[in-house]
């Protein structure tokens, strides 16, 4: 569960609980406030009924005095006099009427028995009042009983609402005896739930937060392998851990980016570093012999008696192909440079493959002699018309048919050139019956100053540079160089070119 | 009194020509070599004063020769230079842990490889 929809929830649970405290205040308030009316009431109407007897026992003792005025003297009432007697009747039963508004509900009973027994005493009353002047009228009041039995229902209805009130009381002592506890209840309660939501909270966000806290630390100090696992949580945490992951990742790929690159410069530097060791290498040994011959012949000349003219022509002969050798190395490793600095150009031109292949094979026939080697000429029909740098496609075709003279002795070297296969134009392959070559020679033979074996370059001399520079040729027209052999079984190179340069945009 | 004999190992040809006659000329019988069991094959036999080792060489490299050499009771004693056109710092530690007495670039500085030789055939 999210965090945001944990905190809601324990928001949520507490303002429940707190709408039902304040809603356990107000129907106490309200039941208390009902009752207590109910008691006013009661307490009104005990007053009321005290004030009723009062009125009750007033006007029999002054009706008894007037009955007895009547019978001893002659005096009558006037009409002053009756008309308030009337009007004390009537208040008084207003009185009675008031008491009835009270309490109607509980006292109905108790209320109309004393209706009925006040208004025949009330009735009585009137009359006399009414009859007084009369002298026929024959006075009935000396009777006690109409007053006694209303006087009893007065008492009744006195103690009914005696009881009413008291009942009251006790229903408001309870009431508010209800909402106390109910108020304490809801408020241990509240700190009991809130104190256990916060503990859960706290708990489940805590343990979340201190796998990420471990986490970042491991990440940190540089356990990129490292995951945050077990963060149980769809939600903010949950999102938190996989960014945190997510980040680890990233930076895991950036640093080995970073370690390839410069693995990769370091090696390049390497390379740089070999290359020019070789190349030192390479023009110190035509070097050696310059410089040596040079000084004998020097020493020679000094010496009268031991200069031998035609050896001395000789030796000078020696200086000169040494110098040659030497300028025709500098020239292969600058053709390199360019090569891998992308400064070779291309010298377009149309040409036919035939025509260049016949002058390559002619002017390699005295070093092929040499090395008593039998050259093969197999020409396909229909081969196109190259599209290309002539001079590079010659140079390639020198390079690879020397190098299997090189390594090749009394045997068979042949040329064979067909149409290529698409996407190429034409295929060419020099195959020779020379020393081959491992697997691992063959990965190895196209790199600069790399021949098949570290030995093999004195012993077949060749700088390593050729089949360098001619698959460099190869790919800048758009093609590719191959190699496939089987160690003291030769070697066949495979040249597969486009017509033109351009012909093939990917492969170059 | 017969001049010491001195093997030159050497796969170049002028090189190898080109030296001979040089310490011919210095007073030196000279023996020639074009690879490292050629040259194993002359020390064993011709028991010569001094080599002087090319290090990259076919069949068997120069290294390997004198580390063969020095383990050989028969040739342990015979003092080689090594002579080479691997010209870096490290070329020479390790020509003098494959054995070798001293070490010497190419191109030859002619004058200098004579005072080496000197040290170890007194004349």
């Amino acid at each position: 569960m999210s965090l945001r929809r944990r905190l809601t929830l324990s928001l949520f649970t507490i303002l429940v609980l707190f709408a039902f405290n304040v809603g356990t205040h107000f129907w106490g308030s309200y039941a208390r406030s009902e009752s207590m009316v109910a008691y006013r009431q009661a307490v009104e109407a005990a007053q009321l009924s005290t004030e009723l007897e009062q009125m009750l026992n007033d006007q029999r003792q002054q009706i008894l005095v007037l009955a007895t005025l009547r019978e001893t003297t002659d005096d009558r009432l006037d009409d002053r006099e009756q008309e308030r007697a009337v009007s004390d009747i009537g208040n008084i039963r207003e009185r009675i009427r008031n008491l009835g508004a009270l309490s109607r509900d509980v006292t109905q009973l108790q209320y109309e028995r004393l209706l009925a027994s006040g208004n025949a005493l009330l009735d009585e009353w009137l009359a006399f009042y009414l009859n007084y002047n009369d002298d026929a009228f024959a006075v009935g009041v000396d009777d006690p009983l109409p007053f006694l039995e209303a006087s009893q229902r007065l008492k009744e209805l006195e103690q009914r609402q005696a009881f009413i009130a008291v009942q009251r009381a006790s229903v408001i002592d309870r009431t508010i005896a209800l909402t106390d506890r109910i108020t304490v209840i809801g408020f241990v309660a509240s700190i009991f739930l809130t104190a256990i939501l916060g503990f859960f909270l706290v708990s489940y966000t805590n343990d979340s937060l201190k796998r990420l806290k471990r986490g970042t630390e491991r990440i940190g100090s540089g356990d990129l392998d490292y995951r945050i696992e077990d963060i149980d949580d769809d939600g903010e945490l949950g999102d938190l851990a996989d960014a945190f992951n997510t980040m680890s990742d990233k930076l895991r790929a950036a640093i080995e980016e970073e370690q390839q690159a410069k693995r990769d410069a370091d090696e390049a530097n390497a390379a740089k570093s070999i290359f020019l060791a070789n190349v030192s290498h390479e023009l110190r040994t035509p070097l050696n012999a310059i410089i040596g011959y040079s000084e004998m012949l020097h020493d020679e000349l000094g010496d009268r008696k031991r200069l031998n003219r035609p050896q001395f022509q000789e030796d000078l002969g020696r200086i000169t192909l040494s110098g040659r050798q030497l300028l025709a190395l500098i020239d292969e490793i600058l053709d390199l440079s360019k090569i891998e600095t992308g400064k070779m150009a291309l010298n377009i031109e149309e040409f036919h493959p035939e025509a260049v292949l016949h002058q390559v094979c002619e002017s390699l026939i005295p070093i092929l002699q040499q090395k008593n080697n039998q050259l093969t000429i197999d020409l396909g029909e229909n081969l196109p018309t190259l599209h290309s740098d002539a001079g590079k496609f010659r140079q390639v075709l020198i390079n690879l048919l020397s190098n299997a003279n090189k390594f090749t002795h009394d045997g068979d070297i042949s040329l064979s050139v067909r149409r290529g296969n698409p996407p190429y134009d034409i295929w060419i392959a020099v195959a020779d019956t020379g020393i081959g070559m491992t697997p691992e020679q063959q990965e190895k033979v196209f790199e600069a100053f790399i021949q098949a074996e570290p030995g093999t370059s004195a012993a077949y001399g060749g700088t390593g540079l050729g089949l360098a520079i001619s698959r460099d040729y190869c790919e800048l027209m758009g093609g590719r160089l191959s190699v496939d052999s089987t160690p003291g079984d030769g070697a066949t190179f495979t040249v597969e070119l486009p017509a033109g340069p351009t012909s093939v945009p990917a492969a170059a | 009194m017969t001049a010491p004999c001195i093997l030159l190992v050497e796969d170049n040809e002028l090189g190898r020509d080109m030296l001979r006659r040089r310490l011919n000329r210095a007073g030196y019988d000279v023996v020639t070599a074009a690879d490292g069991e050629q040259a194993l094959d002359i020390m064993r036999d011709r028991q010569p004063a001094l080599v002087l080792m090319d290090m990259s060489l076919p069949v068997m490299d120069g290294w390997t020769a004198c580390r063969s050499a020095r383990a050989d009771s028969r040739m342990c004693q015979i003092p080689i230079i090594a002579l080479t056109a691997h010209a870096m710092a490290n070329d020479r530690q390790s020509a003098l842990a494959a054995g070798c007495d001293d070490f010497a670039t190419k191109p030859v500085d002619f004058p200098q490889l004579l005072a080496k030789i000197r040290t170890y055939i007194p004349t």
